[in-house]
């Protein structure tokens, strides 16, 4: 790109898009989800159980987060043995591992469940601290793996830069600052003083690190004036609070999310945050969609990991959003989040994966089958298409945004379905052959390649 | 200016809680020589058990009812302390102390699992008595009214220990029991009886720094164990053992908090510790601790 660039066209060229979706809640068209009937399969089946160890927060407040990936898991798992199983002939079988055991703990559990259990396959992790240990040990046991969340660019940029049994599904975290900050630049582009809240840990200054590199380029007028780095799981958001509404910002930008969230927007409301600057997050109502109350304001930039919520795509356009979301509220009465999405997508593309590798060769497939299968698959999840890139075994997933609105259908704001930002993936992740870098491939491929924007 | 009175009370509204929770693990050590580990989770279960009677059993109540029944949680702590002293730690006083701390600290894991099983993963929120009292103003800002509340209980609570422990007939046998047990024992003081009340005072006074500080926040999994290595640093400041070093510690951790969310923003919990450091570098047993 050469010459000053205007912020417009930086944004069309990134494929920043703001559109409004087309009725949200048209009638179904009576989609049976992702798990179609299946062909007859090639060979001799086993019939001996499909053995999944699904490692994810049963405990800690990290179960907000756990608990929605293992259902999400466990009803495309009953789907799938609704028909006989992989195959149909293999039933899937969930084995839990509580992550909350430990950095060492999970290592040894991974292990554990991979010599003793005989399990075929690992899924789960949210923490981004334990995909970068457990990515190595995987590889180590040849254990097919894939990862639902921890999605540390880390992993793959440094832990584990050539994958062979491991891969990863959600976003990669440098997209939700990013996602953001092009949030911001698109609907408030005349921000000049910017506060920051995050939580103190590698996804919060990631936020912060990603947020501020999109913002150089983007909104080189606006200031850093305030930071706040509460520990993480911290429910008393006072003092930052009141640090924020000191420093007289016009853009508060946070990455703090599930209960903290709750507890921050209770709290940022009795103190008046919300009436004295805008508010831009990242993962505002994306853990648990129905546990945010109507009081929170509209119009929040509210983030959903960059990857998924509920209501988008609506089912008219997207019936296999549609039959998920009916499905699994059916099932556990709640919403489902991004971990849900995510485990469940993880668990059809293993099945689509082993279906596609046995009409090949016949009989059950071995690893080095599945493993080529899913590498460079492109599978529509009910959040969009999941593209499994070969080279670095990362899932992407257009990046999406919005703005929280009440509407009478839901106890619980939801994303406005007339202005959902949607930014295609590539535009805003390293791509193949990008040398690694630091903090992240992303950050130092932001840096160098996307020009600086001429702010009025 | 006003900003400046807001993180005045900021720390305040630390303090209260924190002193609640400090307080009560200061008082058990002080009479019974028991450090309680579980005494997190017994704050911890405070805040499960208001968020859950207010915010949800009986949501629709008339809003005088719920302010009213704000302190089931503390009452709920209180029994459940009076149940597990004579049962779970009664065995182990004449064990080595580690016995003391692998009970305790059991006890903290199997509260923390009991609290999921009956009420999940999600977060429990009673927020409707904290958005009911609204907002003060001070100056341009302003400030909710349900803190200075919290405040003025922290304050309360600390006025009434106080009078009960040095104004009362059975603060001089606690006090006396805590001096000497044996002698105690001796001069007739049913040493289980005085074991037992101050055992349940202590979960109170955690189950009642639940009850308060959860309208405003929300009882979430892991929040007992925060609470318990931040009491740590406030009885480690003040000296275990000690109700006044309780309130002093919790008085200074809840100022050098505040002062570190704004000033030291990157290392805001470190600030603590420090100061715990620094204070068990000078004076080990603590500002206010009685030296062996």
């Amino acid at each position: 790109m050469k010459g000053p660039v205007t912020r417009r066209d930086l944004l069309a060229k990134l494929g920043v898009t703001a559109a409004a979706t087309l009725g949200a809640s048209a009638a179904g068209f009576g989609v049976a989800g992702i798990a179609r009937a299946q062909e007859k399969p090639k060979g001799t089946i086993p019939d001996k159980p499909f053995r999944i160890g699904h490692m994810t927060f049963f405990t800690g407040p990290g179960a907000v987060l756990g608990e929605p990936m293992h259902k999400g898991n466990l009803l495309a798992a009953e789907e799938i043995n609704a028909q006989g199983g992989l195959l149909g002939k293999r039933k899937i079988e969930i084995l839990k591992a509580d992550e909350a055991a430990g950095l060492d703990a999970n290592v040894k559990e991974m292990r554990r469940l991979r010599l003793s259990e005989k399990i075929d396959m690992f899924m789960g992790i949210t923490s981004s601290g334990n995909t970068p240990a457990l990515g190595p040990a995987a590889e180590e046991l040849k254990l097919l793996t894939i990862f639902i969340d921890g999605c540390t660019d880390n992993l793959f940029d440094k832990a584990v830069p050539n994958p062979r049994y491991i891969f990863r599904v959600t976003n990669i975290q440098s997209a939700d600052g990013s996602t953001c900050a092009l949030g911001v630049a698109q609907t408030w582009p005349d921000v000049k003083k910017v506060a920051h809240i995050h939580p103190d840990y590698a996804y919060g200054r990631n936020c912060f690190e990603h947020f501020s590199i999109v913002s150089k380029k983007l909104l080189p007028k606006a200031q850093n004036v305030s930071e706040a780095w509460p520990k993480l799981f911290s429910t008393d958001f006072t003092s930052h609070i009141t640090k924020t509404l000191g420093a007289k910002p016009d853009l508060l930008v946070t990455s703090v999310w599930g209960g903290d969230y709750i507890s921050f927007y209770k709290q940022a409301l009795q103190h008046g945050l919300f009436d004295k600057m805008r508010v831009a997050t990242t993962l505002a109502l994306g853990v648990a969609p129905h546990a945010i109350g109507k009081d929170h304001p509209e119009g929040v930039l509210a983030g959903v990991h960059a990857n998924y919520h509920f209501s988008y795509p609506p089912g008219n356009r997207w019936p296999l959003n549609k039959t998920f979301v009916e499905k699994y509220k059916a099932k556990f009465n709640e919403y489902p989040n991004f971990q849900a999405e995510g485990a469940y997508t993880a668990t059809h593309i293993l099945r689509t994966a082993v279906e596609k590798a046995n009409k090949l060769a016949g009989g059950w497939p071995d690893d080095e089958a599945i493993i080529s299968q899913i590498e460079g698959m492109m599978i529509a999840g009910p959040g969009g298409y999941v593209y499994i890139r070969p080279d670095n075994h990362q899932g992407y997933k257009d990046a999406i945004t919005g703005f929280s609105k009440n509407v009478p259908e839901y106890p619980f704001p939801i994303l406005d379905p007339a202005r959902i930002i949607t930014i295609p993936i590539r535009n805003i992740t390293a791509p193949p052959g990008w040398p690694k870098g630091d903090p992240t491939s992303t950050y130092t491929w932001i840096d160098q390649t996307w020009p600086t924007v001429k702010q009025a | 200016m006003d900003i400046l009175v807001i993180h005045l009370f900021n720390a305040l509204l630390y303090a209260s809680v924190l002193f609640l929770i400090a307080g009560g693990l200061s008082l058990i050590y002080g009479v019974m020589r028991i450090v309680n580990l579980a005494h997190g989770n017994l704050y911890a279960f405070g805040a499960y058990v208001t968020a859950w009677v207010v915010g949800q059993a009986l949501a629709g109540a008339h809003p005088v009812v719920l302010y009213l029944l704000l302190p089931v949680g503390a009452v709920a702590a209180a029994l459940l302390g009076a149940i597990l002293e004579p049962t779970l730690l009664r065995p182990f006083y004449r064990r080595a102390e580690e016995y003391q701390l692998l009970v305790t600290f059991g006890l903290l894991m199997i509260l923390e699992d009991l609290m999921r099983f009956f009420w999940g993963p999600y977060p429990l929120t009673a927020t409707s008595l904290f958005e009911k009292m609204g907002s003060l103003a001070i100056g341009e800002s302003v400030y909710p009214r349900y803190n200075l509340l919290v405040i003025g209980i922290g304050v309360l609570a600390a006025a009434f220990l106080w009078a009960f422990v040095y104004k009362t007939r059975f603060g001089v046998v606690l006090r006396a029991t805590s001096q000497d047990m044996r002698r105690a024992s001796a001069m007739g003081v049913n040493v289980n009886r005085v074991y037992i009340q101050a055992f349940t005072i202590g979960c109170f006074m955690a189950g009642l720094g639940g009850a308060i500080v959860v309208p405003g926040q929300s009882a979430v999994l892991g929040m007992g164990v925060d609470a318990l290595v931040l009491a740590f640093v406030v009885v480690v400041v003040g000296g275990l053992g000690s109700l006044e070093g309780a309130l002093f510690g919790a008085l200074i951790v809840g100022i050098v908090r505040e002062f570190g969310v704004s000033v030291f923003p990157e290392v805001e919990l470190a600030v603590l510790y420090l100061i715990a450091v620094i204070v068990l570098l000078v004076r080990p047993a603590g500002l206010f601790g009685r030296t062996a």
